[in-house]
């Protein structure tokens, strides 16, 4: 019936055509690869308003022409084609796909703007510049990559987040984290139980990563653009035949490096020289030599399996994907589950005038995680025991036992084997983040695209910390333990926009943006706690927040003829987080470019590109900042902190208390004020492009929680709008492509930044860095003039043979007394400067890519050595343990646990480093089967680490290297099957 | 028509969100342990929370107990509680103790060399100051109720917050005095303003508070205020420069004709009712009649790591046998200087020291083998049984700050320095306090002996570890002169003078930076 109605229909087209065919053309566009129909390309007829689209099966039909009219066929990710009319009367149109176009669009945020159009500061990168290897998190794709952007990862747990700073950092105590974008959609930060908010995705559903640097650029994302904007781009199906993506791959973890602790002979014979050895220490000893860190890590595996299938469902283009990720930790017991599944849909109406795209992400993710706990535990566990002691009332696991109660000695360290295998620490994270979003494309005003993205993300966790009845402990009682908490959250977003794109008398181009938006944020937390629950206290406990962002942006992009560029956007926010006075921020920028190239008298010069690039904007950072602070508020108290009054019936009887929390009525956004002066070029058909960037950022207003005076609120220490900080720097990429022929192709990149961060107002210093050695002693200091968390020590003094002197430090202030007022600056963790080197090869079905990366200038307090490397640790002043010491004493020599010894600058490092990130091999056989091609891969990931520092890992983000978790060395084969 | 129906549908969306959600930007808190101002002052049952908070802030640390959602910032939640301070900054910095750990400033104290960014010194300014934040809060909220109960409430609040201004000026002599929540940077008073407004407050709450033991324990009466006033006049001399110890004197002898007795039944029959005053049970064991004031802890509903857990905890270590304190363990840090073992008398009970493993001297004061150490505070009941956390994490012992064997004493001294009391009565309570402490009359001492010095040491026999000790050594000048010297003072081993600048604290310089109004104590 439906064939029969086909061809009915098709008689009555062709049937007029046969009848007027001198000025009528019928045809069919084929995709140029698979020769398969093209549906929906945009036909346009030069000189008329007419515009059309191609049916279901590629076909078209045009009339009413005239000779040499030009038709232009055009189809998103293929080079547009233009024919001349010469009363032909059929014509078969091979389109093909255009690789190049899709790294010239880039995404700013409510629209896309080619590269070449661009004001602000925009580095794209697309999947096929990915990093390859075990990638698990999406931030890790691009590390390495751009320009003085630094990604680290928290550590060497499997799917662990990571710390990202663009253009060094931007604030005192709110995140300097960037926003992430997923498909038009502003995300929060952190969920429950899982181990990075970007586990959400599969990183081979992601088709590009736009980085968004300077303020003009994110300045449309505005309260929240002021660490930089990160906008991920998934893929999406294409218009064709069906395509199917499987890809599978194993990896092999190893530990690199461990903690130089000394070993067991060692040990013994550095107590047997201790002042407080004595009789009672000396039964202490083992005769074991066990190495802990031996006993705590392993080789790991891991493997990834996805599969994704892109094409076109009901003449509507489609991709879905479905990954499953397993991966165990170095770290005994830990482990990451994930299963992601996507889909997206990009179904279009009324001839094309309503462009609708949905995608829905989901994952499931199953964490099992180790106790940290283990790795400090191990460090200093003493090796003279063996794990296992048979008399050990604790499982069988060796236990410093106290004679007089028979538990375990309080203080004492716990045996780390007992910690991983006695602890059960799981959760279960659910999260699905959907979006609709509707172009429509107004009749009555063809220039104008009316947008509604409506968007929904809501996550779900549960988990639990289990600790067994037999773990090492000091209390009598214990019987157990398990906590479990359930986590959501939602955030919902309603974004409308009208976007309008025109030209006048052809050298006048235009396009502008402005719209609406609004956010919510809501959590709900649940917990539980089953040693209250023993105690007869309340023991289920809720913690509810929500928050909402209102915001009114506009962007105006204006060139002249396609030379002078001018961008112009404004955004106003506003947070419920702040008081009604100050709660609408506004956030301008402006950018104008010039591109050289255009201009008439550079018709002769042999370059691709030359252009200039001036912008300055205004930007603002809220997140992090918690909910209601400028409402005076009273929290109760749990019923492990009443307060008796007087007794009941022979019980005391005990109140909650009610206590006024600080408050500050006056809290408003940080406010980031950039300026950027950049130059784009390309040479030798773009082989050989780049750019150079140069930028200052004064951040004004910062919120620090910082003294006030106490007699006028209700705490030491409000979150007050009080610093400045300024960044400063200069970063050039150049991308060279030195051979490209049909069977080689070598391509460089390379990209080094100079930052330079220094607080400019600060009314009171504010110590950071908490340090292992005292309780409250930190390491670091925010003090104006200085970089941000700069150390804030001792000047160690050193003897003829260079080695430190206990307690011995340079009187810095004279006043013959070493006390706080000797305490100087030091050297930070931020690096100075950044280099990414990364390089790939292509010999016919053959490829390989290197990528490294060096920081130089990036110091580091190394904890380890300075709170494990005392000898009065190894016999403590109770005499009833003793615990294993850092091989740093037997050069320090180092005896007294002590908070001044502590802060020597003896334990800050140059953590400068060069390392080599990646080295991937990959072979692509084609057709291997009908219509199958493959591709064989091999990398290793972690490959080598060139640095003085003397621990285990110089790039720490923190500056502070305590129980590291050690980034593993990874081996992974893959295949990846594409037909 | 269609494309029409989409115009206007798009439209007419656009301009219900944009309406709909401007509203949405007044949040207001959603979780259900967060209270608004007119919750927490809805009637005197609810303000009663509000005042538990007032005393709380001397006890406990924050709202999750025993830490979270802490009172405090820039300091460890543990280090904040206030008698764990008043430990560190009254006990520690003198004969009385010494301690093994190393963290960051603490030191500084027993040494004398603490700098004006202590964190402890900070700390204590910032736990008083909120105290009088919190206090004048609530006054100011409570005052709009209008109801008989919520007056005693009030009394009971001026009562806390002029204890907060006794400890302020004993401490850091010339601080702001505010009365109101204000944002605006206060100006400093001097010493003897705020030595006036503590004397006015205490005078005119008086009968405002509850009749001798008329009030719940834990909540104080006008014995209270009477006990306050004593010890301030004790030190008017120093403080002001002007003495009143006739007023001490009168004061005391409130207190002395209270409610209020002696514990002397030895429920426990180790010899002595003293060591009663301090177990898990002296909240009910009858040592609650000689608490004028004392700070309520609870093993399981008042957590803290400060407080009596720290006070038992942190003096168990060596060889002793946590068990035996309730505990299940020490954290080996508190011990005592042979300057206070040697005050003991031979069968004086009050001598609770563990010596088993410990040496007398100290050689190195890091070790916790050097030193006796203290068996004073136990989380064990006078039946014998641990306290109520069957853990042994968290400590029952109520600690007292004003109980009335001290105000024997303050009698005593006053009357010495001149004022109008009785020798015979000075002798008398004296000699009650000895032969409790001794179980017997053996310990008595004659009126001859009954010397300022006397006094002196037998306030460090009476009240050692109870917060006093700097004060008392301020007052006779011992504190920093040579004139007086213990192991370890001024960081010599045998002792050495310091400046006298160091009779008072710095003012926390971090508080000097914000608030320029404020001016820095001498030598700092």
């Amino acid at each position: 019936m439906k064939t029969l109605q086909k061809k009915l229909l098709l008689f009555l087209l062709i049937f007029p055509i046969g009848m007027f065919a001198q000025n009528t053309l019928k045809g069919v566009v084929l995709e140029g690869k698979t020769q398969q129909p093209l549906p929906s390309v945009t036909i346009a007829i030069e000189g008329t308003n007419t515009m059309t689209a191609t049916d279901f099966d590629g076909n078209f039909t045009l009339s009413n022409l005239k000779k040499g009219q030009k038709i232009t066929f055009s189809f998103i990710g293929f080079t547009s084609q233009t024919l001349v009319y010469e009363n032909q009367s059929s014509v078969t149109i091979r389109m093909v796909e255009d690789l190049q176009e899709l790294k010239d669009v880039v995404v700013i945020g409510y629209g896309t703007v080619k590269k070449k159009d661009a004001t602000g500061t925009v580095d794209l990168i697309t999947s096929k510049d990915f990093n390859d290897g075990p990638v698990l998190s999406p931030q890790q794709l691009i590390s390495g990559k751009v320009a003085g952007v630094s990604i680290s990862s928290n550590g060497g747990s499997p799917g662990e987040g990571s710390n990202i700073n663009i253009r060094g950092v931007g604030s005192l105590s709110l995140t300097s984290q960037p926003l992430f974008v997923i498909d038009g959609v502003p995300i929060d930060g952190g969920v429950g139980g899982s181990r990075n908010p970007l586990n959400l995705i599969n990183p081979s559903d992601i088709e590009s990563m736009s980085v968004l640097k300077d303020a003009s650029a994110t300045a449309i994302y505005g309260s929240r653009g002021a660490n930089g904007v990160i906008v991920i781009t998934t893929k999406k199906g294409k218009n064709k035949e069906f395509k199917y993506t499987f890809n599978s791959s194993t990896t092999l973890y190893d530990v690199v490096n461990r903690v130089d602790v000394m070993s067991a002979d060692q040990l013994r014979d550095v107590i047997a020289l201790d002042s407080n050895y004595d009789d009672t220490t000396s039964g202490l000893l083992g005769t074991a030599n066990t190495d802990w860190q031996n006993e705590i890590y392993r080789k790991a595996f891991g493997r990834n399996h996805d599969f994704s299938a892109t094409g076109n469902a009901w003449g509507v283009p489609m991709r879905a994907s479905l990954s499953y990720t397993n991966h165990d930790g170095i770290l005994r017991t830990d482990n990451f589950d994930r299963t992601t599944a996507a889909l997206s849909f990009s179904p279009s109406f009324l001839n094309d005038a309503l462009k609708v795209e949905v995608n829905a992400k989901g994952n499931y993710e199953e964490n099992q995680f180790a106790n940290r706990g283990a790795i400090g535990s191990a460090a200093v566990f003493d090796p003279t025991q063996s794990v296992f002691d048979a008399n050990s009332p604790f499982g069988g696991y060796f236990a410093w036992i106290d004679a007089s109660t028979n538990q375990q000695v309080s203080l004492a360290p716990t045996n780390p084997v007992a910690l991983l295998n006695l602890t059960n620490d799981t959760s279960e994270v659910r999260r699905f983040l959907g979006n609709v979003k509707a172009d429509y494309n107004l009749p009555f005003f063809k220039d104008v695209t009316a947008t509604v993205n409506v968007a929904f993300d809501k996550s779900n966790s549960h988990g639990r910390n289990i600790t067994s009845d037999l773990i090492p402990t000091s209390d009598p009682t214990w019987n157990g333990s398990r906590f479990a908490y359930a986590n959501n959250s939602t955030n919902k977003l309603f974004d409308a926009y009208f976007s309008y794109v025109g030209s006048f008398s052809d050298k006048h181009n235009l396009t502008a943006v402005v719209g609406h938006s609004y956010q919510s944020f809501e959590y709900d937390n649940y917990s539980y706690n089953s040693e209250n629950e023993e105690d007869g206290l309340e023991y289920e406990f809720i913690d509810k927040s929500k928050n909402v962002l209102l915001s009114y942006f506009g962007r105006v992009n204006y060139d002249f003829n396609k030379r002078y560029l001018f961008t112009a956007t404004l955004r106003a926010d506003a947070s419920s987080k702040l008081n009604p006075e100050d709660r609408w921020g506004y956030f301008p920028s402006v950018a104008l470019a010039w591109n050289v190239m255009e201009e008439s008298f550079m018709k002769n010069v042999k370059m691709n590109n030359l252009k200039l690039r001036v912008g300055y904007g205004e930007v603002g950072n809220v997140n992090g900042l918690g909910d209601y602070k400028f409402l005076t508020r009273y929290t109760g108290s749990t019923q492990t902190a009443q307060y008796q009054f007087g007794s009941a019936n022979g019980l005391p009887s005990f109140y909650q208390t009610y206590r006024p929390d600080a408050v500050n009525k006056d809290l408003k956004w940080e406010i980031g004020q950039s300026l950027n002066v950049g130059l784009d070029f390309g040479f030798w058909n773009n082989r050989l492009n780049g750019s150079v960037n140069a930028y200052v950022r004064r951040s004004k207003d910062l919120i620090a929680n910082s003294t006030v005076d106490p007699f006028t609120n209700f705490s030491n220490q409000i979150e007050r709008n009080i610093g400045d900080m300024e960044n400063r720097g200069i970063e050039f990429a150049l991308n060279l492509t030195p051979i490209k022929t049909d069977n080689f192709e070598w391509n460089i990149n390379y990209n080094i930044a100079f930052n330079h961060n220094e607080v400019i107002k600060l009314p009171d210093n504010q110590p950071v860095g908490g340090i292992s050695t005292g309780v409250g002693n930190n390491v670091q200091m925010h003090a104006e003039g200085e970089q941000p968390y700069s150390f804030f020590v001792y000047k160690q003094i050193y003897d003829a043979n260079g080695m430190p002197i206990e307690g011995a430090f340079a009187d810095l202030n004279g006043d013959n007394q070493i006390n706080d007022s000797d305490k100087y600056f030091y050297n930070d963790p931020f690096a100075d400067i950044l280099m990414g080197i990364n390089t790939d090869f292509r010999y016919k079905n053959w490829d390989m890519a290197i990528i490294s990366r060096v920081s130089l200038g990036n110091y580091i307090y190394n904890d380890v050595k300075a709170s494990k490397g005392i000898l009065d640790l190894a016999v403590p002043s109770t005499n009833n343990y003793i615990t294993n010491l850092h091989t740093d004493y037997l050069t320090s020599g180092f005896t007294t646990i002590s908070d001044v010894t502590a802060l020597s600058d003896h334990f800050i490092e140059d953590g400068s480093f060069f390392k080599i990130d990646n080295i991937s091999i990959g072979y692509t056989a084609k057709q291997i089967s009908k219509g199958v091609d493959a591709r064989f891969y091999g990398s290793v990931q972690n490959v080598a680490v060139f640095t003085n520092f003397s621990g285990i890992d110089p790039e720490i983000p923190s500056g502070i290297d305590n129980n590291f978790y050690p980034r593993p060395r990874s081996f992974m084969f893959g295949v990846n099957f594409n037909f | 028509m269609k494309n029409i129906f989409i115009t206007l549908t798009t439209a007419l969306t656009l301009l219900f969100s944009v309406t709909s959600c401007h509203s949405d930007l007044d949040q207001s808190p959603i979780d259900p342990d967060s209270f608004t101002e007119e919750d927490v002052f809805a009637n005197a049952t609810e303000a009663k929370s509000a005042l538990a908070k007032v005393y709380a802030s001397l006890a406990l640390t924050g709202q999750n107990g025993p830490a979270g959602q802490p009172d405090l910032g820039n300091i460890d939640e543990g280090f904040s509680q206030f008698s764990r301070m008043l430990f560190n900054l009254n006990e520690l910095t003198t004969d009385n103790a010494v301690v093994a750990w190393g963290d960051a400033g603490l030191q500084d104290l027993h040494g004398m060399y603490w700098t004006a960014s202590n964190d402890f010194t900070d700390a204590m300014y910032n736990r008083l100051a909120q105290t009088v934040s919190f206090s004048n809060s609530f006054i100011e909220n409570a005052e709009r109720l209008n109801d008989p109960v919520v007056t005693q409430y009030i009394a009971e609040a001026r009562f806390i917050r002029a204890y907060a201004y006794y400890n302020l000026i004993d401490m850091y002599g010339n601080v702001p005095l505010v009365t109101r929540i204000e944002t605006t940077l206060p100006m400093q008073s001097t010493r003897a303003e705020i030595f006036n407004f503590i004397e006015a407050e205490l005078l005119d709450i008086q009968n405002d508070l509850a009749a001798s033991g008329a009030n719940e324990y834990g909540r104080v009466d006008r014995v209270a205020s009477w006990a306050l006033l004593s010890r301030l006049y004790l030190n008017a001399e120093v403080w002001t420069g002007t003495a009143r110890y006739n007023d001490c004197i009168t004061f005391s002898n409130n207190v002395m004709t209270s409610t209020y007795a002696l514990h002397t039944a030895d429920l426990n029959a180790n010899g002595t009712a003293y060591d009663e005053l301090f177990l898990a049970d002296n909240g009910s064991n009858g040592a609650q009649n000689e608490f004028i004031f004392a700070l309520n802890f609870d093993g399981l509903n008042s957590q803290t790591y400060g407080g009596s857990t720290f006070l038992v905890h942190a003096a168990v270590g060596g060889s002793m046998s946590p068990n035996d304190f309730g505990v299940n363990g020490g954290w080996g840090g508190l011990r005592t200087t042979s300057a206070l073992v040697g005050k003991m008398g031979a069968n004086d009970k009050r001598a609770m020291f563990y010596s088993n493993g410990q040496t007398l001297e100290i050689a190195n004061i890091r070790r916790f083998t050097d030193g006796y150490a203290v068996t004073k505070f136990k989380n064990v009941t006078s039946t014998g049984q641990r306290g109520r956390d069957a853990s042994g994490n968290f400590v029952d012992t109520d600690v007292p700050l004003i109980r009335l064997s001290e105000i024997y004493l303050n009698y005593a001294e006053a009357t010495l320095r001149g004022g109008n009391g009785s020798l015979t009565e000075a002798l008398n309570r004296i000699n009650q306090i000895r032969a409790r402490a001794y179980g017997n009359t053996t310990g008595n001492i004659a009126s001859s002996a009954l010397t300022l010095s006397f006094v002196l040491d037998e306030r460090a026999r009476e009240l050692f570890w109870e917060g006093q000790r700097r004060t008392d050594l301020v007052r006779y000048n011992y504190f920093t002169t040579n004139t007086y010297l213990w192991p370890f003072k001024g960081n010599a081993p045998s002792g050495a003078a310091v400046g006298n600048f160091r009779n008072l604290f710095p003012i926390p310089s971090n508080t000097l930076q914000v608030n320029s109004n404020l001016t820095q104590n001498p030598g700092y």
